[in-house]
C-alpha cells in the first residue's frame, strides 16, 4: 500500500478492518487495534463481539454474496469492556480480475447519537405521559375541526373517536358551533377561551371552561389547534346553590314580612280589645297571633329541610295516627277559612317505614296547600279538603283532594319547582318542593291531578318498607 | 248629623292583614270594605267608589297589578288615592313609578306595616 494512503487508513476516526471470506480480520487501523487489540488471525465476531460463531446478519457476508455495499447497526465491546454502538458500512475489494478478494468494513462510533436518540424518545414518552394524564380534556384539531389526537381523559369521557368532528363528539351537533374558539384560533393564531356545556358518552351535561392554542409548523403556519377543557361543573353547581340560597333568603324574608304583619295585627286586636274590654276582639286577635306563629313554625321547618339535606331517620310509623295528627293540626286553620276537613282513613292501614317528622312535614305542606287553594276560591259557596289513607300490601297511599281553584297546566308542571309559588305574597315556593324531596327520599312519589276551577288531588305513594327499594334507603331528600 | 264616614277599601289576599287594617281604620273613624283579590276589589269599587284604597300588589294571578291599572286608567276612579302595601322590596316602588302608561301610586308602604305611618298617610290622602 502507498505510504500516504496507508497513513490515511491508519488515522481514520473510526474502526477500519479488511476481512477475508472466512471473516478473518486481515488488516485493521490504529483505532481498531487500540480498542480491540491485535486482530491478526482472529475472526471478526470474536474480536468485536466475543462470539464463538458468526453473527446471523452479517454485512460483510452480504457484500461477499452480492458485491454491494451494506450497512448495519451493531453493538460491540472493547477490550476494556465498554459497550460501543457502531454503524457498520461494508464495501467489496476486487482483484485485477474483478473477483471479490476481501471486504472493507468501516464502523463509526455512534454511541453519543444513540444516547441522544434514547433521550429524545424518553422525553417524547414523558411529554406524551403528561398529555395523557393531565386532568383535563385535551384534543388536537385540524382546520376541519377533526380530532386528530386526544388525551386519555378526553377519550374516557367522550369516546375514542379520532377523525370525527369536535362538535359531533362534544355536543352531538351536526354543524359547527357559533363562536367556535378553535376556529377563532385558526383565524388569528391567538389563545381564546369560552365556557361551554358539553355532553359526555354517559349522557352527563358538563360545564367546561375551554382554552385554545395554535400548534404551528416550522414555517409558522398553524397546522393544528389544541383545545384544553376543564370540567367546572362542581363550581357551577356551587354557584347555582348560592343563587338558590339568595332566592331562598329573598323569598323567606318576603314571607316573614307578611307573617309579621299578621302577628302585628293580632297584637293590635288583643291590645285594643283589652283597652275596650272587648272579649270577642281579644279572642280574634289571639287566634291571629297563634295562626301566624304556627305559620312561622312551618316556614322555619321548611327552611331547615331545605338547608340540610338529611338521611331519613327510619322508624316504624303508624300511618292512620300520622294522618289523624296532621288533620288535627290543620283543622283549626281550615275551619277559620270556612273549609271543611274530611277524613277518609283506612284504620287498618298499619305501619310503614319512614321518617315520621319528615312525613308529617310532607303531609302538612300538602294539606295546607289544599286549604289555601280553597280559601282563595271565590267562585264556590263552600269548600272541603279530603285527606285519605289506603294501606296496600307494598305501599301506603295518601290522598289529599280539594275543590279549590285548581291548577292550570303551567302551575301543575311547575308545582314542585323550587321557589315557584302561585300564592302571591303568602308562598315561599318551598312547601311542595320540600314535600316532593321528602317523598323521593322515601323512594316514593307525589302525583298531581288538577283542573282549573275544579280542584286538585295529590296522591302520595310511599313503599311500606325501604328494603324493596333500589338503593336501600340511601337516597337524600 | 255627623258627617258621613270616609270609606277605605282594604285589598289583601291575607285575611289577617285585612282584619288588622280594617280594625285599625275603623278604630280611627273610617268605614271599611274588604276584598281578597283584585277582581273582588273591582266589584266593590263598582258598587260604591271608596275614598281610598290600600292594595297588596302581590296577590295570586297578578290581580293586584291588574286592579291598579284598571283604577288608574279609568276616568271615573283615577282620582281615588291608592296606597300600595306590600312585602316586596322597595325596588317595586321605583318600577311602578316609572311605568309610563299609569301614574305612580299616591302612597307606598312596606310590610310589616307601621301603624302610625299608615294612619298619617290615610289622613293626608283620604
Amino acid at each position: 500500500m502507498d505510504l500516504p494512503y496507508h497513513r490515511y487508513f491508519e488515522e481514520m476516526p473510526c474502526y477500519v478492518t479488511v476481512q477475508d471470506r472466512g471473516f478473518r480480520v486481515v488488516d485493521a487501523n490504529r483505532r481498531f487495534r487500540e480498542d480491540f487489540g491485535k486482530p491478526e488471525g482472529r475472526f471478526c465476531y470474536q474480536v468485536y463481539k466475543r462470539r464463538p460463531e458468526r453473527c446471523e446478519i452479517c454485512p460483510v457476508d452480504q457484500t461477499f454474496q452480492d458485491g454491494q455495499c451494506h450497512r448495519n447497526e451493531e453493538q460491540v465491546r472493547t477490550l476494556d469492556g465498554r459497550e460501543v454502538s457502531v454503524m457498520v458500512y461494508t464495501s467489496p475489494i476486487h482483484d485485477d480480475t474483478g473477483a471479490i478478494t476481501s471486504v472493507l468494513e468501516i464502523s463509526a462510533d455512534i454511541t453519543e447519537v444513540k444516547r441522544l436518540q434514547r433521550q429524545l424518545t424518553e422525553s417524547q414518552a414523558r411529554y406524551r405521559l403528561l398529555f395523557e394524564e393531565v386532568p383535563c380534556y385535551i384534543s388536537i384539531q385540524d382546520p376541519e375541526l377533526r380530532i386528530v389526537d386526544a388525551n386519555r381523559s378526553f377519550k374516557e369521557n367522550f369516546g375514542d373517536f379520532l377523525g370525527c368532528k369536535c362538535y359531533e363528539i362534544y355536543k352531538h351537533r351536526d354543524g359547527e358551533c357559533v363562536n367556535c374558539a378553535v376556529r377563532q384560533t385558526f383565524k388569528d393564531g391567538r389563545i381564546h377561551h369560552n365556557e361551554e356545556v358539553v355532553t359526555s358518552i354517559k349522557g352527563e351535561q358538563l360545564n367546561t371552561l375551554i382554552f385554545t392554542a395554535p400548534i404551528r409548523r416550522a414555517d409558522g403556519q398553524i397546522q393544528y389547534v389544541m383545545e384544553m377543557s376543564t370540567n367546572i361543573t362542581p363550581i357551577r353547581e356551587l354557584q347555582s346553590q348560592l343563587e338558590s340560597i339568595g332566592l331562598l333568603i329573598s323569598s323567606v324574608s318576603h314571607n316573614i314580612k307578611g307573617l309579621l304583619t299578621g302577628l302585628d295585627g293580632g297584637m293590635y286586636l288583643v291590645n285594643t280589645g283589652l283597652q275596650k274590654n272587648n272579649q270577642q276582639r281579644i279572642t280574634q286577635g289571639w287566634e291571629m297571633v297563634q295562626r301566624n306563629i304556627e305559620r312561622i313554625r312551618g316556614t322555619v321547618m321548611n327552611i331547615l329541610y331545605y338547608a340540610k339535606k338529611r338521611e331519613p331517620s327510619w322508624e316504624a310509623v303508624a300511618a292512620p295516627a300520622l294522618v289523624e295528627e296532621v288533620c288535627g293540626l290543620i283543622e283549626p286553620k281550615a275551619r277559620g277559612y270556612g273549609v271543611a276537613l274530611r277524613r277518609d282513613i283506612d284504620g287498618g292501614a298499619g305501619e310503614f317505614e319512614a321518617d315520621a317528622k319528615a312525613m308529617r312535614a310532607l303531609l302538612i305542606n300538602l294539606v295546607e296547600n289544599s286549604v289555601d287553594a280553597c280559601r282563595v276560591d271565590t267562585k264556590k259557596p263552600s269548600h272541603a279538603v279530603t285527606v285519605g289513607l289506603k294501606g296496600l300490601p307494598d305501599q301506603m297511599v295518601f290522598e289529599i283532594a280539594d275543590d279549590g281553584i285548581g291548577m292550570d297546566r303551567r302551575t301543575r308542571e311547575k308545582a314542585f319547582t323550587l321557589f315557584f309559588s302561585s300564592k302571591g305574597s303568602e308562598g315561599t315556593g318551598l312547601g311542595l318542593f320540600i314535600a316532593n324531596g321528602i317523598a323521593q327520599a322515601h323512594h316514593g312519589r307525589i302525583g298531581i291531578e288538577s283542573e282549573l276551577e275544579k280542584g286538585t288531588r295529590f296522591v302520595v305513594t310511599i313503599p311500606r318498607s325501604r328494603k324493596g327499594t333500589d338503593e336501600g334507603g340511601k337516597s337524600e331528600p | 248629623m255627623a258627617a258621613e264616614k270616609k270609606t277605605i277599601l282594604v285589598v289583601d289576599d291575607e285575611p289577617d292583614v285585612r282584619t288588622f287594617l280594617s280594625t285599625l281604620f275603623e278604630d280611627s273613624g273610617y268605614a271599611t270594605v274588604r276584598a281578597q283579590d283584585g277582581n273582588e276589589a273591582l266589584s266593590r269599587v263598582k258598587e260604591k267608589a271608596p275614598d281610598l284604597v290600600t292594595l297588596d300588589i302581590t296577590m295570586p294571578n297578578k290581580s293586584g297589578v291588574k286592579f291598579y291599572r284598571e283604577m288608574k286608567e279609568s276616568a271615573e276612579w283615577r282620582k281615588v288615592p291608592i296606597i300600595i302595601v306590600t312585602g316586596v322590596s322597595g325596588e317595586f316602588k321605583t318600577f311602578i313609578s316609572t311605568r309610563k302608561q299609569v301614574p305612580p301610586p299616591e302612597g307606598y308602604l312596606p310590610k310589616p306595616i307601621d301603624r302610625n305611618e299608615i294612619l298619617k298617610l290615610v289622613k293626608k290622602l283620604a
